[in-house]
Parts: C-alpha cells; sequence; structure tokens
C-alpha cells in the first residue's frame, strides 16, 4: 500500500459525496413509498432510467453539444423538468396499473409485479433502444475549485448542490404542506386517515410523483456526470438506492438521506480506509461487496437502520 | 429489547454459517472431476426429411454487447446461406447469451433442447466456461468465435473438453504482445491495471501483468470491476496518486467508455492501453474525443487475403455493413464454415431422414484445416487454433475518430 495523501483521502471523500447524493436521491422513492405502502418498489431504478432518457431528449432538443452560454442553465433547467415530468407519469401509471389492484393483496404480491415491471421497463427500453447506449451532451463548463488540498470539479458542486436542495425542497413538503401531512397520515395509519377525510388514493399517487421526480432529477445528474444512459442503467443505482434506504432507516425520509451519503463513502473513503490497514487490500472489486455486507449487517443487527424507528415500533 | 444473550446467539449462528458455507465450497472443489472424454455423451442425431439441419448461436443478442454479438451472429449465418447438404437446408437458431456465465448455461440448455448438431459461440470467454460443461454432456461441440481467454482450453481443473474448439489467438498471446508494446514502444515503466473480473478481463490482466514485470516494469496498482460499472471516480483518484506511465485495461467498451472518460478529467495525458473487448466503434462513439489516443490490440485481424475479401463482400451484400467495424466476424464465419465442412464429411442419407453422428461431426470438426477469412484454421488437441500460434497481435491507437494501426 502507498502513502496516500491528504489529497488523495479528500478526493475519495468528493467521490463517494458526489455519487452517494445521487443514491440519496433515488432512495427518498423507496422510502417515501415504503412508508405508505409497505412495499418495496423495485421499479424505481426503471424511473430513474427513464427519467434520465428524458433529460437527455430535452437536452438534445435544445440542440446537444452546441448549447453553450447562458442557454447551459435553461437547458439544464429544462432537463430536470422534463425528466421529473417524465418519472412521475411513469411512475403514477405504474401505481395505477401494477400496484393499485393489488393493494389489499398479500403483501407478497405488489413485490412481485414490482420486479415485474422493472425487467418490463427494463428491457422495453433495450429493445427500442436496440441496447445502445445513447452520450449525453457535454455542456457542463469543467474546472475545479481547489483550496489547499479539497479540490472539487464544478459538475460535482453542481451534483451535490442540486441533490441536497432537492432533498431540503421535499422535506418541507412532506413536513410543512397540506399535501405532506396527508401523506403521513396516511404513512401512520391508512385506515385512520381515511376516517379523517383524507384521500388516500391521492396521497399515495402524490408520494410516487414526488419519489419518481427525486429520481428523474437524479436521472439528469447521472447522466451529466457519467454522460450516457442505457437501458440497464437503472439497476444497479437502483439496487445500492435500496441498501440505502435500508440503512438510513426504510419509510425515514432524513434516513434515506444520511443512508445515500453514508453508503457512498462507505464504497470509496471506506473501502480505501480498508486497504489501508496493513496486510488488507480492498481494490475496487470489493465495492459492491462492502455494499451489500453493510445491508446484511444492517438487517441482521439494526433491521430498523439508523433512523427507522417508527418501523420498530409498529412491529 | 435485545440482550447481551441474544447478541452472542447472533454471532455463534453467524459463524456457524459462516463454517457451513466453507464446508460447501471445499466439498464443491474436491469433486469436480468434470472434462475429459469419458464425461462427453454423443449421441446420433436423426433429421427427418424436409426438416432443416439446425446450428446453434449462442452471442450476445441482446443487453450492452449486443453491437458486439450481433455483427458475429450475421456472420456466422452468412456462411449458411444457400448451403445445402445431401438436399437439407441449414437453419441457424440464434440463443442470447448477454456474455455472461448464467446466460451462457441457459443459451446452451435451449440450443440442446432445440436439437442442433453444433454450436458457434459462445461469444465470451465467461459464458464458454460455465456452459462447457452442459455441452460435453450433450456432446454438442461448439466453437466460439470470440473468447480469448487461456482458461478456455486449459480448464482449472481436469483435461480440456472434447467438445470446445476456438478461432482467435489466446490471450497467453494477447497479453505478452501487449506488455511488449507498453514497454518498448510505448517506453512505460510503470503500469496501473483496471479490469473486468471476468474471465476474459482477469485472464487477459495476468498475462499483462506478468510479462511487464518480466521485462522490468512495475505495476503500481490492480483495481477490478463488475460488469454495469458507471462511477470509476474511486479507481481514478488512486490512478492520479501513484500517476503511472500507463492506464493498461482488460474488458469491453460498455465499461471502458465511461472509465476512460472519468480518467481524462483527472489524467488527459496518460497513456491508455486496452484489447480487443474495447476495438468496437460504439467505443468511438461513446468516448467520443476522450477515446483519442487510446491504444487497443487485436489478436488475429482479418488476413487480407482473398478469403477475406470474398466474406467481406458477401457480408456488405447481405447487410450493408463493412464487417471489419465490429471484431471477429470474420473469426464467426470460419467458426460456422469448420461446422458446414464437417457436416458435409459426416452427414449420411438414412432412407429419407438424414444422420449425423455426433462423435464423427466432433471428429471431422476437429480435423478442418484451411485458410478461413480470419486467416489459417487448424486445431490442436486442447482445441485451440494452432493455425494461429505465431500470428501477429496488431496495435491500433485512435485518431480523429477512427483506429489507425500503429507500425
Amino acid at each position: 500500500m502507498f502513502l496516500a495523501s491528504t489529497s488523495f483521502w479528500l478526493d475519495q471523500v468528493v467521490n463517494g459525496l458526489t455519487i452517494g447524493s445521487m443514491y440519496a436521491l433515488i432512495a427518498l422513492g423507496y422510502t417515501m413509498v415504503y412508508g405508505v405502502l409497505k412495499m418495496i418498489n423495485f421499479a424505481h431504478g426503471e424511473v430513474f432510467m427513464l427519467g434520465s432518457y428524458a433529460g437527455f431528449g430535452v437536452l438534445v432538443a435544445f440542440g446537444g453539444e452546441s448549447i453553450a452560454g447562458p442557454m447551459v442553465v435553461l437547458a439544464i433547467a429544462a432537463a430536470f423538468v422534463g425528466a421529473a415530468l417524465a418519472s412521475a407519469s411513469v411512475s403514477v401509471v405504474l401505481e395505477r396499473v401494477a400496484y393499485r389492484p393489488l393493494r389489499n393483496a398479500p403483501r407478497l404480491a405488489p413485490l412481485i409485479t414490482a420486479i415485474g415491471a422493472s425487467i418490463f421497463l427494463q428491457f422495453l427500453v433495450l429493445d427500442v433502444t436496440g441496447a445502445k447506449a445513447s452520450f449525453y451532451p457535454r455542456i457542463f463548463p469543467s474546472g475545479s475549485i481547489e483550496v489547499g488540498a479539497f479540490r472539487i470539479t464544478y459538475l460535482q458542486l453542481f451534483l451535490v448542490g442540486c441533490s441536497v436542495a432537492m432533498m431540503l425542497f421535499l422535506y418541507i413538503v412532506v413536513q410543512r404542506t397540506a399535501v405532506g401531512r396527508s401523506i403521513r397520515a396516511v404513512a401512520e395509519n391508512r385506515t385512520a386517515a381515511s376516517l379523517m377525510g383524507i384521500d388516500v388514493d391521492r396521497a399515495i399517487v402524490t408520494t410516487f410523483v414526488l419519489g419518481a421526480a427525486m429520481a428523474g432529477v437524479a436521472g439528469v445528474l447521472w447522466g451529466l456526470f457519467f454522460l450516457q444512459v442505457r437501458g440497464s442503467m437503472g439497476f444497479l443505482p437502483g439496487i445500492k438506492a435500496f441498501t440505502a434506504a435500508v440503512l438510513g432507516g426504510i419509510g425515514s425520509i432524513p434516513g434515506a438521506m444520511v443512508g445515500g451519503y453514508f453508503l457512498g463513502l462507505a464504497e470509496t473513503v471506506g473501502r480505501e480506509a480498508l486497504s489501508a490497514i496493513p496486510g488488507l487490500n480492498f481494490p475496487n472489486e470489493w465495492r459492491d461487496v462492502i455494499a451489500f455486507s453493510l445491508l446484511v449487517l444492517v438487517l441482521l443487527f439494526r433491521p430498523t437502520g439508523i433512523f427507522g424507528e417508527l418501523v420498530s415500533r409498529r412491529a | 429489547m435485545r440482550t447481551p444473550g441474544s447478541r452472542r446467539r447472533t454471532w455463534v449462528l453467524l459463524l456457524a454459517l459462516a463454517a457451513v458455507l466453507s464446508l460447501a465450497l471445499v466439498a464443491c472443489g474436491g469433486d469436480d472431476e468434470e472434462g475429459g472424454e469419458s464425461a462427453a455423451g454423443f449421441k446420433t442425431i436423426t433429421i427427418q426429411a424436409g426438416q432443416p439441419i439446425k446450428i446453434g448461436i449462442s452471442s450476445a443478442i441482446s443487453g450492452d454487447l449486443e453491437s458486439l454479438g450481433v455483427p458475429i451472429a450475421q456472420a456466422a449465418e452468412l456462411a449458411g446461406k444457400d448451403v445445402q447438404i445431401e438436399g437439407f437446408s441449414i437453419e441457424f437458431v440464434r440463443r442470447d447469451d448477454l456474455c455472461s456465465s448464467e446466460g451462457g448455461v441457459n443459451a446452451a440448455t435451449q440450443l440442446i433442447q432445440e436439437g442442433v448438431v453444433a454450436v458457434v459461440g459462445p461469444i465470451c470467454s465467461s459464458s464458454v466456461v460455465a456452459a462447457q460443461p452442459e455441452y460435453e454432456r450433450a456432446g454438442i461441440t461448439h466453437i466460439s468465435p470470440s473468447a480469448t481467454a487461456v482458461v478456455v482450453v486449459e480448464p482449472a481443473r481436469g483435461k480440456p473438453y472434447v467438445t470446445t474448439l476456438r478461432i482467435p489467438a489466446n490471450d497467453g498471446l494477447q497479453g505478452i504482445a501487449q506488455a511488449k508494446f507498453a514497454y518498448e514502444k510505448l517506453g512505460a515503466r510503470t503500469a496501473y491495471i483496471v479490469h473486468d473480473t471476468d474471465v476474459y478481463g482477469t485472464g487477459l490482466a495476468d498475462s499483462f501483468a506478468k510479462e511487464f514485470e518480466r521485462l522490468g516494469g512495475r505495476i503500481l496498482g490492480r483495481d477490478g470491476y463488475e460488469k454495469r460499472t458507471t462511477d470509476f471516480s474511486a479507481v481514478v483518484t488512486k490512478i492520479q496518486a501513484q500517476n503511472p506511465d500507463l492506464v493498461y485495461h482488460s474488458g469491453f467498451y460498455a465499461e471502458a467508455t465511461p472509465f476512460i472518460q472519468q480518467l481524462r478529467r483527472a489524467l488527459p495525458q496518460v497513456k491508455f492501453l486496452s484489447g480487443d473487448g474495447v476495438r468496437d466503434d460504439e467505443f468511438l462513439r461513446g468516448a467520443g474525443r476522450d477515446a483519442e489516443g487510446a491504444y487497443l490490440s487485436q489478436p488475429s485481424p482479418p488476413a487480407p487475403g482473398p478469403e477475406f475479401d470474398a466474406f467481406k463482400q458477401k457480408f456488405q451484400e447481405a447487410y450493408g455493413s463493412d464487417p471489419s467495424d465490429s471484431p471477429f466476424t470474420a473469426e464467426a464465419y470460419d467458426a460456422a464454415t469448420v461446422i458446414i465442412r464437417a457436416l458435409q464429411e459426416v452427414a449420411k442419407k438414412d432412407g429419407n431422414n438424414l444422420r449425423i453422428d455426433l462423435r464423427k461431426l466432433n471428429e471431422a470438426m476437429r480435423k478442418q484445416k484451411f485458410t478461413g477469412a480470419s486467416g489459417p484454421v487448424e486445431f490442436g488437441e486442447n482445441g485451440d487454433n494452432i493455425g494461429k500460434a505465431g500470428i501477429e497481435i496488431s496495435f491500433y491507437v485512435v485518431r480523429n475518430g477512427k483506429f489507425e494501426p500503429v507500425q
């Protein structure tokens, strides 16, 4: 093992925060849907993928590689809106077609339709695109901010900033608005909420819409950073975000955010830190092993995750 | 509420689980005596009058490696076009192996059920290694147009599979040539390895590393990745800290594309060398300007002989594209040709039906010796194409969005 410098570790922290903020955004959708329906929406990774494609479409419509100057801001904003709308629409349809008919069925049934919907959407897109990747235009200004040994590119800063802003927005919606209150009421007790005059169906659809919009924005951020979209791209981030949601405590919104960042950091900084112990070496291929071992350990020793007190009280 | 006792019990359970698992692994390792002649279950296949002779194709028909797999399937099918054997036509049956281990086994099972007499494929080393026992058990000879890992013909345990043949040169040669190229041509003294953790990527990286160190070079670090990985930032940070002369990659274009893009953000100048899995137009299209200056190797490039020209013309007529745009098309054509030539020798009329003895077919395939579109074809005892033993490995550099041969 070589002697790593401070800048090496700081770089890895930035890497971890970057990927972690995307995990966190996607994880919100898992955790919110779990909160109200007690189901894991495994098609959420595909909702993210479709959002990424929609954002790609918007950027191409704006001129692709030729977007420059102030148009960049406008194009990216439009891509966010387009992706959020597309993801939300897909999610609403999914809820209507695949989940609502099974709302009172045994809990395994919607889980299975979710997996089915995930496979359907993934292969639909793979078929339509001929499994070829599409490539995001590189419109984001390159360059970075350096303070001493700390270095972050504009793009990474933008990614983390956007995610945090989106999460704050979501938090305010859920905690401070009437819509959010109805979602929380349904999450707590669906029957009681409906007896109090809350439109349960509407609250559930709103939950799906909010979660999907977050995933759509994450899809655009993913595209801007990794520059490619393909039909199979949703699978791994989807599972990672699910892991993040469980780590943070499934059902808890702050939990999903913390879980996302924690997972991102564990995969990068955590793995390097383990490798820094003399006699140990965990090269990059251990990344998924570490992520999913965390999942197993959390499920074994603290199934409620970091913030998931509600679930434990219920159980 | 958890008590200290319950926690201890969980630990005991975990330890017990680990113990059972490791026992299971040891047991698996012990009784694997597959391979060797005794295991091959050759049968005789009878084809009813009016039915076609079915030849299987196991390739990546969908998924991330489709643009590698589909031209290979197309090239193989070309070899059987308009061919009649004793009045029987040839039908190709495509099955998708997705370039994965599980996919390789699934495709094998499906093709065997379809009643194919032989198979072109699987195309990836990992699928070949997984599917070999299936083909051996069924006595179906399969001939890979593109699996280059050494382990394909030299299994980790037991004898080579009788039913496995391949056309391309093996990675032992490619890795050695790459190391020489890196050390002598590119003047690299230090290298950092990033590889796909499958059979192909690992094997190629191993043979590169061994030769590079033998020449006097130093491997500064080594990282693997799973297929579908997009985020290479942690690896790039490691590479940046080591500052090697050369970044060596072995794997496929689907992951090489995001990798080289992220690498170029941090190290715009570092030399990049990869193998045949990346020499694909999709890499150029995806990586764009970041691909510029990347070096790529390719064993057994289509020999520009008359056989290749004839194949190229046929391919262009049939599909309207240049077969050289995608690797291993000429090899796929030759693989199918081996099967068809052997069929012509051993297929026997039986009344109105056609009888094919799979053992004889296997023997006839192994005895084929000719100059094909991809160069000489001749099989050694282990199924390797010894016609390729002395072949050169070609190197390309990406310049202005094209692969240019390096002199």
